[in-house]
């Protein structure tokens, strides 16, 4: 073919080539995810300046101020990390098992509609010690139902979870809308006024029990995935399901049964929402933490103990940049959400560089030997 | 000699990580010649032929065609130096046809006139005897037909040097036949050709020259009619090795598990299993020979409890009490609790038989992490195994908790084997239990297979190399087309009447004696016709079913 | 080597955490907002821009912290405490739904000032550092209704309205469409003023006037709210009007080339050819009071409702409740009308909830029990009508409180 043309193009070689690399030594890659880190933070620092003109030490220090920057703060953001690592948790043993379950939004949302009807129709009418029982029932079994049903029916008739449980999502809160309408029909913004003395009794403030619970969580997770035959069994069903046939576990069995634990998981942090922390229910009231969940699943490798690194991570990076905004009286929403999204692109895509490597092709000094 | 030189690689190096996969190697390919390369598994031949095909870039050394140094940083590249490769993995879109595949990813200008490409291409199959027919859709072809489409689709962009990466591999023996026939008429045709194999009949049967390669670096070239079979294996180890397996006669072989009538069918309603039927003793090794695909997989996985049977019955006898017991219908982990120990190696190591995220220690207790009431799991017996596993089959390994799928497939597979065995079986099947292994771990495995005989148990072997099969095994059971084609003596068999029992029950001909009469105990296979078909069966490594399903 | 390395490391953290901490130590504001969006929302962008110039006009800009998209929960709770930790002396929040946690906010913080807008509790909560404000915004929906009255009579003039834009085969009633949000008294009261205005003029011109009203269940919809207005013009309305706060109506009305009268800004940038005039409340005279308030240690109303400016064009600016230029698609003579009818309602001559001039169930009502004290119960409890046949909407509080459908108004696609 195209002779004359093909050889000046071909002539010059590539000056670097991609190369796999597996077991990169651990420090290794927790430097480059360091690096990506800081690399990401001075890019946003010069976006930042640019968009808003913003002294980039500033915002650094704003970052930092947004989540330390007083007791309330730092309570917020250590709340808001068990809130996240909670739902993390939930969904990291179907993740565990290839299940991607989409729909913890849903599942959590369905424990705080569970855990706010028992308020809202039995306080103040049963002793307050049955209603706390109940709504602890309710949203454990509300979360289990919404998770279990997508996996009956991957167990039976092999339905594609992730639109099964993406779709649960909308119907848990067409659910919720549908409730409010009921219950509080006559409010003008269509949501329902805090059940206050519905909730939860407080340990010193609102902020340690939900954490405390959390870590609670956490731990027993990790425990069950790491060193219970149930967890092992999870593990073999996401590897190969004909491994799983091979050893003879019964797969669906697995299925449902890790579906339900993630359900349940679910419904506690639906708990924590309602009854621990706002004392109703509404529309956006997960605030997507079960998507979020996904990317500190995926980035944490489905290790419980790396999520808790992992969810501090994306909140303190969330609030920071948040607060560096409000610092420089940003009122436009899209500046924490660009700012956010370079450093996920950052961090996300320095995983490469931790599975592969770029490497230098080494020039050739004799030319034509022989 | 005064020859053209085609392709020349000078100090080609190629690295992995820290893997080496090639390392300072020559290589030259003359015109109008066929070069077998030859090496074990792992050689780095596949990355070599990758390296010119443009797949893969050499981190070191140059690359002449023609005299001219290239640089070949793609397959389009590497087409425009007329060099194409048939992987072995076919790349074809299954929903194209013939022609549409041949064209794909040509760059000509104007309109592609699919008549103009038809014509085309019935015009090189013509020329080297190809039967193609180019409006055919892939997914209608057998394997040997689409083999046949990405040689055309190669030939068809102009190489002038034909890389074929253990090309017959899927094929049935007649189609290798044609295969080199095609090949010959290529290389009086002025082409160049390289074919990859680790076979050395196949070396001897078809090439003009063979180069080694041994563990990623080059040992040298020779000429076939100067060189013979123990030489290239030579070459390829490293050191005068004997293939001879030490075959110990039964100790008081008695009946272990009785099988009768198995009839199954795949979830598209084929018929795997037809009505098979076969004893195996303890003490003794039953192969089992056939054509990839003849349902080799179903029969072993049908006594383990993992396919659902349409008929027949599999009976266990237990060898202290000697009670019947009933294995069918039964999930692998209700066979455990009868108490039958039965061990299985699966043909897919790190798909079904191991999981590759897994550590050995993990791997280890995979068969008997339930044991025990706790529900937590215990490890520590798991990783004593395992620990006795690596030192006593010599597994190379970085530590204990290094995830498998890192190991080598000897490795893998010593983890494999030594696991099923560790449970001091009663039976244990083994299928393909050496496939892509080197030759030295394959004899280690062959030694451990006939060890477990000597103990008393009962081995059931699935095997592709016919002569190993015959050197190892007490009786082997031929199937076809999931039919027992015969079950002949391993002593005093021959590889002619094996392959002979193998290719004819499998082609679907109506009945007319031969194969039917064959169903039967060894005596009668000794009265076979010995007729020279095929005279290499063996190795048909591959999921997709033989040729002989049209 | 290494006991240096975690040395300098811990060094370098410390560094960094102090320069955080100090960073945040040598600011602090005194004037905190909380709005429920950003200024991508126009509701929002209402209050952010009105503090931005009230806090300009008064000096105070650098004392001034504005946090976004704060949802009706307890994040309101929680920002209005970061912001007290900030060392604000004021706090507003701009969504009804915060009321409940800038009230619990205000019971923590009883030095703090917590003002609402909206809202309907401040007057029975008894907790004296808490406010609602509001205006008399129904003043500028009758005069925006003015404007639509006379955009119809033009059309009805021209020939322009097809016969479905009319009840009647005389035609002399003409339909309109009003996308609402919620079935609630703000609304309710919004759309009734505007309805009124329109009548009025129709009713001049011995014409009639009839208004369906349609509601999205969301304060912020786009597609709700823009497939609602595409029902209501096809459903025959002849001018959309909306009490809703994204582009969802006015731009389904530009695509449909049906007259808008819009809310809370203007939008004839975007809606050039349609676009007829815009009310809205606004909030500079009053984040101007509640600031010099809060600085001179005096005193907030605990309910504040703004009116209309001095002026006496209808674009004045000085009061709470303004209108907007007049777009390209207003009737001729609407200024002058506009002016007119301003006059009036300034001096008190006319009274847009007076009940001579409607009728409900055929009935004109001498007796209305409002729901002022927003006890939860959503039982009215206080007399409304006046012995002047007035109804007094927003004297008992700054928060709307009329939410009776007249006739001539039928609320579509609400099951009851």
């Amino acid at each position: 073919m195209n002779n004359e043309l093909t050889k000046e193009r071909s002539v010059r070689e590539p000056l670097f080539h991609i190369e796999k690399q597996d077991g990169l030594a651990s420090w290794k890659a927790w430097l480059i995810r360091g690096g990506a880190v800081l690399f990401a933070l001075v890019v946003s620092g010069i976006v930042s300046a640019i968009l808003i003109k913003a002294n980039p030490f500033e915002f650094f220090a704003m970052i930092f101020d947004g989540n330390f920057g007083g007791t309330l703060r730092i309570q917020i953001l250590l709340r808001d990390t068990a809130l996240l690592l909670g739902v993390s948790i939930a969904i990291v043993p179907a993740f565990r098992m290839r299940f991607w379950n989409l729909g913890a939004n849903g599942q959590v949302l369905i424990g705080c509609l569970a855990t706010t009807a028992c308020m809202f129709y039995m306080h103040g009418k049963v002793p307050q010690g049955l209603m706390y029982v109940c709504m602890i029932l309710a949203s454990v079994v509300a979360g289990a139902v919404w998770a279990v049903l997508p996996a009956i029916f991957k167990a039976f008739f092999k339905t594609n979870e992730s639109l099964f449980t993406l779709m649960m999502n909308y119907i848990a809160q067409g659910l919720v809308v549908y409730f409010l309408n009921i219950w509080a029909k006559d409010n003008p913004t269509g949501q329902l006024d805090p059940i206050w003395d519905g909730m939860f009794p407080q340990l010193g403030n609102q902020y340690v029990l939900p954490i405390l619970v959390v870590a609670v969580l956490t731990a027993l997770m990790f425990v069950y995935l790491q060193f219970s035959k149930q967890g092992y069994e999870i593990s073999v069903v996401g590897e190969s399901e004909n491994t799983a046939r091979y050893v003879g576990i019964n797969v669906k069995k697995v299925i449902i049964r890790t579906m339900i634990i993630s359900g349940v998981v679910c419904g506690i942090m639906g708990l924590l929402l309602s009854g621990f922390i706002n004392g109703n229910v509404s529309r956006d009231m997960v605030d997507n933490r079960g998507f979020t969940a996904i990317l500190v699943a995926w980035m944490s490798k489905f290790n419980p103990l790396v999520m808790i690194g992992v969810s501090f991570f994306v909140v303190f990076m969330d609030r920071g940049v948040i607060q560096a905004g409000r610092h420089f009286g940003v009122t436009n929403d899209a500046y924490a959400d660009i700012i956010t999204g370079i450093i996920f692109f950052f961090v996300i895509g320095c995983e490469f560089f931790i599975g592969y490597r770029l490497r230098r092709n080494k020039q050739k000094k004799e030319e034509g030997k022989k | 000699m005064e020859r053209e030189i085609a392709l020349q690689l000078k100090g080609i190096s190629k690295y992995f990580g820290e893997v080496v996969a090639n390392k300072d190697v020559d290589l030259t390919l003359y015109k109008g010649e066929i070069l077998a390369v030859l090496g074990e598994n792992g050689s780095g031949k596949t990355t070599l032929m990758n390296m010119i095909a443009g797949i893969y870039f050499p981190d070191e050394g140059q690359i002449f065609v023609d005299g001219e140094e290239a640089v070949i940083r793609s397959p389009q590249d590497a087409f425009r130096h007329g060099i194409g490769m048939i992987h072995q993995h076919f790349k074809l879109v299954d929903v194209f046809t013939a022609a549409q595949n041949v064209v794909l990813g040509v760059r000509e200008k104007g309109r592609y006139r699919l008549k103009e490409v038809n014509e085309k291409v019935a015009a090189i199959a013509g020329k080297y005897g190809f039967r193609i027919d180019p409006e055919k859709k892939i997914y209608e072809m057998s394997v040997s037909e689409k083999q046949t489409v990405e040689i055309v689709k190669v030939l068809y962009r102009g190489a002038d040097i034909l890389i074929l990466d253990e090309p017959t591999a899927v094929l049935t023996p007649q189609e290798t036949e044609q295969l080199f026939d095609v090949l010959r008429r290529m290389r009086d045709d002025g082409k160049s050709i390289i074919i990859i194999t680790h076979k050395l009949n196949e070396v001897m049967e078809i090439s003009d020259r063979v180069a080694v390669l041994r563990k990623g670096e080059y040992v040298g070239a020779v000429d076939t009619s100067e060189t013979d079979e123990n030489q290239l294996t030579e070459m390829m180890v490293g050191k005068k090795i004997s293939l001879n397996i030490e075959r110990t006669e039964p100790k008081n072989p008695c009946d272990r598990l009785i099988v009768g009538h198995l009839d199954c069918r795949d979830r598209e309603g084929v018929k795997k299993l037809d009505d098979v039927s076969f004893t195996a003793r303890a003490g003794e090794i039953l192969g089992i020979a056939g054509i990839a695909g003849s349902g080799q997989r179903e029969l072993l996985e049908a006594v383990a409890g993992l396919q659902h049977l349409e008929g027949g019955t599999i009976t266990y006898i237990d060898p202290e009490s000697g009670e019947e017991v009933n294995l069918r219908d039964k999930t692998p982990m209700q066979i455990r609790e009868l108490g039958v120990r039965l061990s299985f190696v699966p043909e897919d190591r790190l798909g079904m038989g191991l999981v590759g995220n897994m550590d050995i220690v993990d791997n280890m207790m995979l068969r008997s992490y339930g044991k025990g009431k706790s529900i937590f799991l215990d490890r520590k017996d798991p990783k004593k195994l395992a620990e006795n596993i690596i030192e006593s089959l010599e597994v190379v390994t970085p530590g204990l908790h290094t995830p498998v799928r890192r190991l080598s497939g000897g490795n893998v597979q010593k983890v494999l084997v030594g696991r099923e065995i560790a449970s001091t079986p009663t039976v244990l099947m083994a299928a393909y239990p050496v496939r892509g292994l080197d030759i030295n771990s394959s004899y280690t495995i062959y030694n451990l297979l006939t060890k477990q005989k000597e103990n008393g148990v009962a081995v059931i072997f699935v095997g592709e190399d016919l002569d190993v099969l015959i050197e190892l095994c007490d009786r082997i059971l031929v199937i076809g087309s999931g039919r027992v084609a015969g079950i002949v003596d391993g002593r005093t068999a021959k590889k002619e009447e094996i392959g002979l029992l193998m290719t004819r029950s499998a082609e679907p001909v109506p009945a007319d004696g031969g194969a039917e009469e064959a169903v039967g105990e060894a005596e009668s296979a000794e009265e076979m016709p010995a007729e020279d078909v095929g005279t290499e069966t063996a190795g048909k490594d591959t999921e997709d079913k033989g040729g002989a399903d049209e | 080597m290494k006991k240096f390395a975690t040395v300098a490391l811990s060094a370098v953290l410390a560094a960094t955490g102090l320069a955080g901490l100090t960073a945040c130590s040598d600011r602090t504001y005194t004037i905190g907002l909380i709005c429920l969006h950003g200024d991508s929302s126009t509701y929002d962008k209402n209050f952010i821009d009105a503090m931005r110039e009230a806090c300009e006009n008064l000096g105070v800009s650098d004392q001034l912290t504005i946090v976004t998209d704060i949802p009706e929960g307890n994040e309101c709770y929680e920002a209005a405490r970061d912001l007290v930790d900030q060392g604000c002396q004021v706090i507003f929040a701009d969504s009804f739904g915060h009321e409940q946690y800038m009230l619990k906010a205000a019971r923590e913080f009883p030095d703090v000032e917590f003002c609402h807008a909206t809202g309907t509790q401040a007057h029975t909560s008894e907790v004296a550092n808490y406010h609602n404000a509001f205006a008399s915004i129904y003043e500028g929906r009758y005069l925006a209704g003015v404007a639509a009255g006379m955009k119809l009579l033009e059309m009805h003039e021209a020939g322009e309205l097809e016969d479905n834009n009319y009840t009647d085969t005389s035609k002399t009633t003409i339909k309109m469409g009003y996308v609402g949000a919620f079935p609630y008294a703000e609304v309710i009261s919004g759309y009734t003023s505007f309805f009124l205005g329109a009548q009025s003029v129709l009713q001049e011109n011995e014409l009639d006037v009839t208004m369906e009203v349609s509601y999205t269940s969301s304060w912020y919809d786009i597609d709700a709210e823009r497939d609602t207005a595409i029902a209501l013009i096809n459903r025959g309305a002849a001018l959309i009007s909306q009490h809703a706060d994204s582009m969802g109506a006015p731009s389904a009305c530009e695509d449909k080339g049906v007259p808008n009268v819009s809310y809370n800004g203007s939008t004839a940038t975007d809606c050039p050819n349609t676009y007829i005039i815009s009310s809205r409340v606004n909030w500079v005279p009053y984040f101007e009071y509640m600031i010099r308030q809060t600085l001179d240690n005096a005193e907030i109303d605990t309910d504040w409702c703004g009116g209309l400016g001095t002026g006496s064009e209808y674009t004045d600016t000085t009061g709470s409740v303004v209108l907007t230029e007049l777009g390209s698609a207003a009737a001729e003579g609407t200024e002058a009308k506009l002016n007119e009818v301003r006059a009036k309602l300034q001096k008190g001559e006319l009274e847009v909830f007076d009940t001579s001039k409607f009728t409900v169930k055929g009935e004109h009502i001498t007796s209305y029990l409002a729901d002022v004290d927003d006890a939860g119960d959503y039982v009215g409890e206080t007399e409304a009508i006046n012995a002047e046949g007035i109804f007094e909407e927003s004297k008992y509080r700054s928060a709307p409180y009329f939410n009776i459908i007249i006739d001539g108004i039928t609320e579509y696609g609400v099951a009851e």
